[in-house]
C-alpha cells in the first residue's frame, strides 16, 4: 500500500457557472469600473481598483469597510483572454502573505464557467511560529479533506 | 476564532502532518480496522504504529473501542471539519464574489438589450 495520500498546497476552488460569454466575464476582472462594483462584500461600503492590465502589471483594489480601507494588492501573472487570468493577491485577510489566485473561464456554450483557484493560501494563519507542522500543513488541500470529511 | 479552538487545530494538523498519519486516516475512511491489520499495511513496527494512532487519538481523529481481545479504530472526522473552518473563510469570500460577479455581468448584459 501507498503510504502516502496524494496531496497539493493548501487552496480553494470555487466554481461557477455564470450565462454570459467568456470575454465579458473576463473584462470585468480586468476593468477597475466593473471591479468597483462586484468585488464589494456586504460588509464594504465602497471599492476602488486600479488595475494595470498586463503581465507583471499590478493592481490594487481598496474595499472601505466600517473601521478603514481594506487593500488587496498583486501582480498579473497570466493574462490570457478569454481563458485564464492569474494573479498574486496580498492582504490582510492573507496574514500579509503573498498567495496566487487563478481564474479559468471554460465555454459552455452560451455559458462560461469561472473556476476560481486560490492557491499558496497562508497556513500558518493559525500559529506561524511552530515550524515542525507547517509544512506539513502546505500539502493539506481540498481534495484530502474532501476524502476524509466525505 | 477562539483560542481553545486553534488550539485544537494545532493538534489536527500536527497529527496530519504525517504521511504515515494520513494513510492511517485514509484507510481508516473506507471501514474501521484493528490495529493489527493497520499495522499489517505499513512496513514499520508495530511500536511506531502505536505511536501514530495514539497521536490521531489525542488529536481527536480516531476513536478506538475494545472488542474483546481487539482494538478497533474508528475515524472521527468532526475535527476535520473544524481545521477546514480556515480555509472556508477564502471559500466563502470567492463564492460571494462570483455570485456579485455573475449578477454584475448579467445585469449588463440585460441593459444592453
Amino acid at each position: 500500500m501507498n503510504a502516502a495520500v496524494p496531496l497539493s498546497p493548501a487552496a480553494v476552488v470555487v466554481r461557477r457557472t455564470i450565462a454570459a460569454p467568456a470575454e465579458d466575464i473576463f473584462d470585468a476582472w480586468l476593468d477597475p469600473q466593473a471591479l468597483a462594483e462586484w468585488m464589494r462584500p456586504g460588509s464594504v461600503r465602497s471599492t476602488v481598483a486600479r488595475v494595470e492590465a498586463r503581465v507583471g502589471g499590478s493592481y490594487e483594489i481598496i474595499m472601505q469597510i466600517e473601521s478603514g480601507p481594506v487593500v488587496h494588492r498583486g501582480v498579473y501573472r497570466i493574462v490570457d483572454r478569454p481563458r485564464r487570468l492569474s494573479f498574486t493577491w496580498k492582504t490582510e485577510f492573507t496574514e500579509n502573505q503573498e498567495t496566487l489566485v487563478t481564474v479559468d473561464f471554460i465555454r459552455q456554450g452560451l455559458r462560461t464557467e469561472v473556476i476560481v483557484t486560490h492557491e499558496q493560501l497562508p497556513e500558518s494563519a493559525m500559529d506561524s511560529h511552530r515550524n515542525g507542522w507547517t509544512s506539513g500543513l502546505q500539502h493539506l488541500d481540498e481534495a484530502c479533506q474532501k476524502g476524509l470529511i466525505g | 476564532m477562539g483560542e481553545y479552538q486553534s488550539d485544537r487545530l494545532d493538534g489536527v494538523f500536527n497529527a496530519l502532518c504525517d504521511p504515515t498519519r494520513r494513510a492511517i486516516l485514509a484507510r481508516l475512511t473506507d471501514a474501521d480496522a484493528r490495529v493489527t491489520d493497520i499495522a499489517g499495511d505499513f512496513p514499520i513496527s508495530l511500536n511506531s504504529i502505536s505511536k501514530h494512532i495514539r497521536m490521531l487519538e489525542r488529536a481527536g481523529l480516531l476513536r478506538r473501542s475494545i472488542v474483546g481481545r481487539d482494538h478497533v479504530l474508528t475515524l472521527n472526522a468532526e475535527p476535520l471539519a473544524e481545521a477546514q473552518l480556515w480555509i472556508e473563510k477564502y471559500r466563502r469570500f470567492w463564492e460571494g464574489r462570483l455570485a456579485a460577479l455573475d449578477a454584475f455581468v448579467t445585469n449588463k448584459k440585460r441593459n444592453r438589450k
